[in-house]
């Protein structure tokens, strides 16, 4: 039966069109419930004992939600007690339509076997559709056809039942218009907290309860906090005439009453607007997209340099918020005031289960707990559980549900435990997921596309390959490395040239575009290297094996070989697919000591030399050039090899050899920009670095005019010579302080497409054109760029999505969150592990330099640790001391003593473990004495056994 | 137009049929054929109708666009026709056989209709000056069997009887800038008042008298025939002569009484036969092309 749906819409252009569909009614769907006899189907998905231990309804029945309980209480349907469900049509499309992560999660739970979730397409069912009729409104039809389906299967089994003693179905909402209507249908209907709190056998589901309207006016008092978000249309319509504008909330990390919104303008470019105070913050959480007001420019404030961190007990009355606020609006120049605005409305969430920790409330009887995320952005969320003293101390996930405008904090529901708090591995997955770093398993369908073992080269795969298993080719790498993506030869040419290639392991010859396999990888977008843990962009089987040029197996590469001279000026260039035979897999230590080892003659030493010879020559027209060698503190942990526990710290050390890797790297990474930029104009991948804002050195500039040095920021080049300059007598670590204070005025590197920008310029490496192409085992940038440069030298056929700038472009972006992911992921796993560290080491005394000057705090490294922590100077308990802070210096003077930047402290160091949480690296001062501020130096605790080193 | 061939005996018997007030169907001078009328058979139109007057079909569909008004009339929307003979009416309308014809249908109900005693334009404007709603009517000759005029205009009215036009709000921000907001109720609409849409009455000279909805045979021996729009109440909107022939005054003033008397009386059964159909609401049943 044909019927049709009919409806008006706006076209773009402002006009109106109807849009007609046909809509085609069946007599063969079948109910899919085990105990019908009269519907011929196949197989059936709801069963006939559908017994849940319910309180209210003793019978075996199904479940029918409506869309808004789908929505708000999925995390309750998706525990495995909740079975036998019928997903309405109706439901499912709304749920589409309204949110597309419960969308998928839904759709997980349907396909998942145990869960009897059945989808019944009632709208193309004869008897269930239903047309819209005059004067209602969409979402009324829609809660018709619900109850008009639950009608139906109330009837149909009813009918069909024979021996089944009365199998019911139940329909579940929290509208209270809809539940009167059903019942006056005679339907079977509850309200789903009511349903849940029935099921006596599994009280703990009570928990996860997203809270409803009616229970968030009883949990806070009826004071309104905040003012009204606007609704969405007067939004729309006050973006349109510009007096909102859009942007992206970023609450700040360490500041809970200061946030910044970022408008993103034309291209890459964007402004930032400040937001400060609880009742201009309105309610945005991290990450929500929100539509800002500008406030007149004398309300305009400055960005404050404290730390506020919003701790202690729950804060229903504002009093004290206000003193905090204070402390805030502090006159600032007015130079430093930055264009500052208030929120009005929220165009969209983003939310996501958060992890952290509870905070279990004082009352003891009490269920209402606050959580604390593990992200300082996140603000506490306010839940209710029964289980306190069980989640006590244990890392858990939490959703928030809503923030009412009466409520200080908003109101969420319990996820899931992860376990407890300060495990290695539970921390560990707590920073994936804070990072939202993909890290599960791959799936049998990404695994699918993998080659079959035994792999061995094909006459197929020689067609369009060079064979260069007999040059001498090694790799260089650190040591314990798996995932082996790149190896060099070098060797004379009987002209008297060099011949030097870099051969890099061939992944899109495995990776083939557009199948399961490609899109887990695009979609991770990098391998991410924790502590001890490697998270594979794609699985290990090529990571570790057939991609990986390890020695004495042949591998497939894709080779870029240079004719240079021996003033490495390059001659000939050309790239082609290969096959090469690795020779040796060398450490960075192994190779520099065959270099440096006059007795050693073989080819591979001899081919290393001539290596070394060209990447010095190389290095040093870089740096002619205007690249920047700038510094950070990257440190390494002795691991324990039973217990992975962390015994010891040191800062990595460079040798010649890393950077000889590093220069080839580089040449081969701006040898193929160019030539696919030459090849493919609008859909190069390629990366850039843009030049920092001058503002950005502001604090570079008063740091070193403070030591009487001066740094030129005005190039590239100026920067990197007044940097090689930058000497303070007797101060052997300034130089690498200015380089590490430096690379914090960077500006981040970036992938972009071609075609969609037109600034190329890699400030860092000063080279005018750059891409990533040299390590595609942990990069998908890598993957592209090679599937780019083979179709350019012929060796493969292209897709339309690679030569798409738009699609290209949006990968990009994807790559880039992840990369920064990965960083941010990395840094806490750092972070982490000095934690454990220094939790087995006790209480250390260590010298360490002032790296920032803030408000209330200095910030100090510890160069021996690469540790960098906050010392405060205005803890609560204490009476603060009288601090000056003067923002020209920028110094901060307490009591007599006056902290510069670079000025040179002792601090004692210990784990502060009383937050398990947030369990914290303290640092104390110790050194200038200042009384009342300094604390006496305390004895370093002696290990209490000497570690065993593993060798 | 479609033509068919009569011998001069076939004419003589025509002619002197109608002399004595009998035509070759049995009908009388005054008479029209059977007539049959079906709205709403185009779902992805606003308005639509088919309409069959003895073998002449034609559908009629009407899209309301949302346009800029004309610059001399700020405050009225307007109606835009189109007219397609198709091939399946005729062969003769195979290629652009049809165009000729279609030109000279559209200019004629342009006239006929797109003015303001015919269809309330004032109530198709949206915000004077800057949006009203402009009326596509498309004409779509199904199958030609005389009297095309006055099938076309009576399918015309009814689809216009039937045009439900979307409700729109013009919703003004604190800048001062308009927006058009839609209802979002599919049954939330605007209808047009059809009571002063006129229908053309055709009079066909032949011999000394005239014949209103002349058959192809008929048309055949006629030298010239008089188009008429009448309104409900008799009104005489728009007169054309068309046909080689002439006509003396004489009975161009007998045709106009004629054809103000027969379309006077077309409008009254035509506007009940309307109504009824509407009240059918969804019950009615749908004959569409198969029926």
């Amino acid at each position: 039966m044909l019927k049709s749906k009919t409806f008006v819409k706006k076209t773009r252009s402002g006009g109106v069109m109807k849009i007609v569909r046909e809509h085609y009614l069946r007599d063969d769907i079948w109910c899919g419930s085990e105990a019908c006899t009269e519907c011929k189907q196949e197989s059936t998905v709801l069963q006939t004992d559908a017994c849940m231990e319910s309180s209210l309804c003793s019978y075996p029945h199904y479940l029918i939600p409506d869309t808004n309980v789908v929505l708000h209480q999925i995390d309750v349907l998706e525990d495995a007690v909740i079975r036998n469900v019928i997903i309405l049509q109706t439901v499912l499309q709304e749920v589409r339509h309204r949110s597309a992560p419960v969308y998928k999660r839904l759709k997980d739970i349907i396909h998942e076997k145990e869960k009897h979730f059945y989808t019944f397409t009632n709208e193309h069912h004869r008897e269930t559709f239903i047309e819209r009729e005059p004067g209602e409104s969409a979402n009324d039809r829609n809660d018709r056809a619900i109850r008009v389906a639950a009608k139906w299967y109330s009837q149909h089994l009813k009918t069909s039942e024979s021996d089944t003693d009365g199998l019911k179905v139940v329909l579940l909402t929290n509208d209270q218009g809809n539940k009167q209507k059903a019942e006056e249908c005679g339907l079977l209907v509850y309200k789903f907290e009511e349903y849940i709190k029935s099921l006596t056998a599994n009280p703990e589901l009570v928990d996860r309860l997203a809270l409803s309207n009616d229970d968030k006016n009883e949990i806070t008092s009826s004071k309104v906090l905040f003012p009204e978000h606007l609704p969405l249309s007067r939004i729309q319509a006050g973006i349109k005439s510009g007096s909102f504008v859009q942007g992206t909330f970023r609450a700040s990390r360490d500041n809970y009453l200061e946030a910044t919104v970022f408008i993103q303008g034309e291209g890459e470019d964007g402004t930032e607007i400040l937001i400060q105070g609880l009742q201009n913050l309105n309610r945005a959480v991290h990450q929500d997209v929100v539509a800002v007001q500008l406030l007149p420019r004398n309300q305009w404030v400055a960005p404050s340099s404290v730390v506020l961190q919003d701790e202690g007990a729950a804060k229903d009355d504002n009093v004290e918020e206000e003193e905090e606020e204070k402390a805030l609006r502090i006159s600032a120049a007015e130079a430093a005031r930055k264009a500052t605005g208030k929120v009005v409305g929220i165009i969209k969430r983003n939310w996501r289960p958060f992890c952290g920790m509870l905070n279990v409330s004082q009352i003891k009887e009490s269920i209402r707990h606050l959580f604390t995320p593990a992200d300082r952005r996140i603000p506490r969320i306010r839940i209710e559980t029964r289980q306190a003293s069980t989640l006590a101390g244990q890392r858990i996930m939490v959703s928030i549900d809503g923030w009412p405008k009466d409520s200080r904090y908003p109101n969420g529901h319990f996820v899931r435990s992860l376990g407890g708090a300060g495990e290695k591995d539970i921390e560990q997955e707590v920073l994936l997921l804070e990072h939202d770093v993909p890290h599960q398993a791959f799936s049998q369908a990404v695994l699918s596309f993998l080659p079959k073992m035994p792999w061995a080269i094909t006459p197929e795969d020689m067609v369009r390959r060079e064979d260069l298993r007999h040059l001498t080719v090694c790799s260089v790498d650190p040591p314990g490395c798996t995932d082996i993506d790149d190896a060099l030869h070098c060797r004379e040419l009987e002209n008297g040239n060099l011949e030097v290639g870099v051969h890099i392991a061939d992944v899109s010859h495995f990776i083939r575009p557009g199948n399961a396999l490609d899109k887990e990888a695009a979609n991770r977008g990098t391998t991410v290297y924790l502590c001890g843990k490697r998270i594979d962009m794609v699985p290990e089987l090529l990571s570790s094996n057939l991609c990986s040029l390890r020695s004495n197996v042949e591998r497939l590469a894709f080779s870029c070989i240079w004719e240079m001279n021996h003033e490495a000026e390059i001659l000939k260039t050309r790239f082609t697919k290969s096959v090469i035979n690795s020779k040796a897999s060398l450490t960075y230590a192994e190779a520099q000591m065959r270099i440096d080892d006059t007795n050693k003659n073989d080819d591979i030493t001899k081919s290393l030399r001539g290596l070394n010879k060209l990447a010095k020559i190389l290095k040093r027209q870089r740096i002619e050039k205007g690249a920047l060698t700038l510094s950070s503190l990257e440190v390494r942990f002795h691991m324990d090899s039973e217990t992975h526990d962390p015994i010891d710290l040191q800062t990595k050390e460079l040798m010649e050899t890393n950077s000889m890797v590093e220069e080839f790297m580089l040449l081969a990474n701006i040898s193929v920009a160019q030539k696919i930029y030459d090849e493919f104009q609008e859909c190069a991948l390629l990366r850039k670095h843009p030049a920092p804002p001058p503002s950005n050195y502001d604090i570079l500039l008063k740091a070193a005019k403070s030591k009487d040095v001066a740094i030129h920021t005005d190039t590239a080049k100026a920067l990197a010579d007044s940097l090689d300059v930058a000497k303070v007598d007797g101060f052997p670590y300034f130089n690498t302080l200015l380089r590490i204070l430096a690379t914090r005025c960077m500006m981040q590197a970036v992938y972009f497409c071609s075609g969609m920008d037109n600034d190329f310029h890699h400030y860092g490496l000063a080279s005018p054109i750059y891409t990533h192409f040299t390590s595609p085992i942990r990069r998908y940038a890598d993957i592209i760029v090679h599937r780019l440069l083979a179709v350019a030298i012929g060796a493969d056929s292209t897709y339309p999505d690679l030569m798409d700038k738009h699609k290209q472009s949006a990968l990009c972006n994807n790559l880039n969150y992840r990369h920064k992911m990965a960083q941010y992921a990395q840094r806490a796993s750092v972070a982490f592990h000095t934690q454990l560290f220094f939790k087995s080491r006790g209480i250390l005394n260590e010298e360490g330099f002032v790296l920032f000057v803030r408000k209330n705090a200095i910030i100090v490294l510890i160069p021996k640790f690469g540790l960098e922590g906050t010392v405060f100077f205005d803890s609560k308990d204490k009476v603060a001391p009288s601090i000056v802070f003067d923002e020209e210096g920028p110094t901060l003077t307490i009591q007599q003593h006056t902290f510069r930047i670079f000025d040179k402290v002792k601090v004692t160091i210990s784990l502060d473990a009383s937050n398990i949480q947030h369990q914290k690296i303290r640092m104390a001062l110790t050194d200038p004495v200042i009384p009342g501020v300094s604390v006496p130096v305390p004895d370093a605790e002696p290990q209490a056994k000497k570690p065993k080193l593993d060798h | 137009m479609a033509t068919v061939q009569v011998s001069e005996a076939e004419k003589v018997y025509i002619l002197h049929g109608i002399r004595d007030d009998l035509r070759v169907d049995g009908r009388g001078c005054e008479d029209y054929r059977h007539m049959e009328i079906e709205t709403d058979v185009v779902s992805n139109t606003d308005g639509s109708a088919k309409v069959t007057l003895g073998h002449t079909a034609v559908l009629v569909g009407i899209k309301a666009d949302i346009g800029k008004p004309r610059p001399l009339v700020p405050n009225e929307g307007y109606l835009e026709f189109f007219v397609d003979c198709s091939a399946n009416a005729t062969p003769e309308f195979e290629g652009r056989g049809g165009e000729e014809l279609g030109t000279e249908l559209s200019n004629t109900l342009y006239k006929v209709f797109n003015n303001k005693h015919s269809v309330d334009l004032k109530s198709l404007c949206i915000c004077p000056g800057e949006h009203c709603w402009v009326l596509y009517v498309d004409v779509l000759l199904l199958q030609c069997d005389g009297n095309l005029y006055d099938a076309i205009s009576i399918a015309i009215k009814a689809a216009l009887f039937n045009t439900k036009i979307p409700r729109v709000r013009i919703s003004t921000d604190e800048e001062g800038g308009k927006e058009i907001e839609l209802s979002d109720d599919p049954y939330d609409c605007m209808r047009l008042n059809v009571e002063n849409v006129p229908c053309i009455v055709t009079l066909c000279k032949v011999g000394h008298r005239h014949v209103v909805d002349a058959t192809l045979q008929e048309k055949a021996c006629s030298v010239a025939s008089l188009i008429i729009s009448v309104t409900h109440k008799g009104t005489v909107t728009c007169t054309r002569k068309v046909g080689g022939g002439s006509l003396d005054p004489e009975s161009i003033f007998e045709m106009t009484e004629a054809g103000k008397r027969v379309g006077k009386a077309l409008h009254a059964p035509l506007m009940k036969v309307l109504q009824q159909e509407e009240h059918l609401g969804k019950k009615k049943q749908k004959v569409g092309f198969l029926g």
